[in-house]
């Protein structure tokens, strides 16, 4: 056996023993307690059918606030991105001001939006516009990076040309850079779009409104026949955004791949 | 003037070079002797290391990488560097951003005179039909139409093109270098670099040579010799 197999063999050891040290450090690896688990899990999965209907048109209705909070969120999420994006993007502002905006949209992105959405319960109380706000706070800290990398990825000949006019910067981010990236940013506001309907779903666990108050309150109630109902809804509606959003998004970049340089 | 890319030998070595008012002068020189450096250095878009530019009496300054440039230095890059979303006039417009006000430009409001320019422009290069039509639908020849459209929209004392009819048809290239033949005779100086012997001949006032950085010829087009153009392009 050569030195290369030896140490290849000793590296395939750790990595078996780290994970079965992981496992049975988080329980996994107990029979006893997994079999207990299994069992659990087959009286959850019976007592979820059938369905209530009886909750449809509640659960309809928080579904509907749900996407109301996931559009207006990323929407306020997109106006908040798009003046820090244009600060943090190099080709338009120097280290200056480019710097601190970046170091503020990273700050931003660190914090998850379910933790917005409880700083914003705090902040203006329960509901929807909680929820809205850690949408919105969570998605301009995705968007703003997403947002000027796009722009500085803009052809650097068309950025020259369009300075060399004698413009502005507003006016080099209103002529070059945002027409040019327009397509692959409608693109990337649909998936967030689309990531916001999953995200707002469960903004109700910490009282921030939608579908997510009764998904928390039917598990607690131990109602799991209504909990089936309102997983049904939130599966429907997952499904139709991603599908609506997948499709608008090829059609985009479609476009876009057509007024690439030499077409 | 003197310049070179940082980690590389020099691009332009004690270069001297004057283009009077009316003037097409054409630069020529194989890849890599230092064309489109000569450009930007004269539009203000890299730092000069040694020497002096003056445009219209005044130095040119490199305002560094995100800072104002002289409207009145029209500047066409290779790939001419149209915004291909935008509509022809619109492209045609971006050339009078720098007089356009600020709010009006940023709310696409641009006065009335200026769209009408653009307008007048546009009929003068022969797309005036395609105004509306978005640059990814247009040609290569209608292309560098709204280039020139644009870089006339800055009402320029001096345009700089780079190459910009290289991957033209001979027939349109011609028509092209006509209009700008015509740009030239208004009284706007005009540097164009070129390998395109033909091009020199018949629409150059003069011609510069430059080999590795450094010129090796300034002559009237008409007395340039052709050997020592075949030679510039080895």
């Amino acid at each position: 056996m050569t030195r290369s197999e030896r140490l290849h063999q000793w590296l395939w050891l750790v990595l078996a023993l780290s994970i079965g040290l992981s496992l049975a450090s988080v329980g996994l690896l107990d029979p006893a307690r997994l079999g207990r688990g299994a069992m659990n899990i087959s009286i959850f999965v019976t007592a979820l059918f059938p369905p209530n209907p009886r909750v449809l048109g509640t659960v309809t209705k928080a579904m509907l606030e749900t996407i109301q909070i996931a559009f207006a969120g990323t929407m306020l999420g997109f106006a908040l991105a798009l003046p820090l994006a244009l600060a943090a993007t190099r080709t338009l502002m120097g280290p200056t001001a480019s710097s601190p905006a970046r170091l503020l949209l990273a700050l931003i992105r660190t914090v998850p939006s379910l933790l917005w959405g409880i700083i914003f319960v705090v902040a203006v109380g329960l509901g929807p516009a909680a929820g809205t706000l850690g949408i919105a706070l969570y998605s301009a800290g995705y968007l703003g990076k997403i947002l000027y990398e796009t722009l500085e990825g803009v052809d650097p000949e068309v950025v020259e040309a369009v300075r060399s006019v004698g413009c502005g910067r507003l006016q080099l981010a209103r002529y070059a850079l945002l027409p040019e990236a327009a397509n692959h940013i409608l693109a990337q506001l649909l998936f967030i779009l689309e990531y916001n309907i999953r995200a707002s779903s469960i903004m109700g666990f910490v009282g921030a409104g939608g579908i997510g108050f009764y998904l928390l309150g039917y598990i607690q109630m131990l109602q799991y026949d209504s909990l089936s109902t309102a997983l049904l809804v939130t599966l429907l509606v997952v499904v139709a955004v991603d599908w609506l959003s997948a499709r608008i998004r090829r059609s985009v970049l479609h476009m876009g791949a057509a007024v690439q340089p030499g077409t | 003037m003197t310049f070179a890319y940082p980690g590389h030998a020099s691009v332009l070595r004690e270069l001297s070079l004057v283009v009077e008012q009316g003037a097409l002068v054409m630069v020529v020189g194989a890849s890599g002797s230092g064309k489109t450096t000569l450009l930007k250095l004269a539009k203000g878009l890299l730092p000069l290391q040694g020497g002096e530019i003056f445009v219209l009496g005044q130095p040119v300054r490199w305002p560094g990488t995100c800072g104002r440039l002289d409207r009145r230095v029209a500047y066409i890059p290779q790939h001419l560097g149209l915004v291909r979303t935008l509509t022809v006039l619109d492209n045609t417009l971006t050339g009078a951003l720098g007089r356009a006000g600020l709010l009006r430009s940023l709310l696409h409001r641009f006065p009335p005179q200026i769209v009408q320019q653009a307008r007048e422009v546009l009929d003068a290069l022969g797309i005036g039909a395609k105004a509306e039509e978005r640059v990814y639908r247009l040609s290569g020849g209608e292309r560098q139409r709204v280039a020139i459209a644009r870089a006339l929209m800055q009402q320029p004392r001096l345009i700089l093109a780079d190459e910009f009819i290289s991957q033209l048809d001979p027939a349109t290239a011609a028509e092209i270098m006509q209009a700008m033949r015509r740009i030239a005779d208004s009284g706007v100086a005009l540097l164009v670099t070129t390998h395109d012997f033909d091009i020199v001949g018949r629409f150059a006032d003069r011609v510069v040579v430059l080999r590795e950085g450094k010129k090796v010829l300034d002559c009237p087009a008409r007395e340039v010799p052709v050997e020592e153009l075949t030679l510039s392009l080895r």
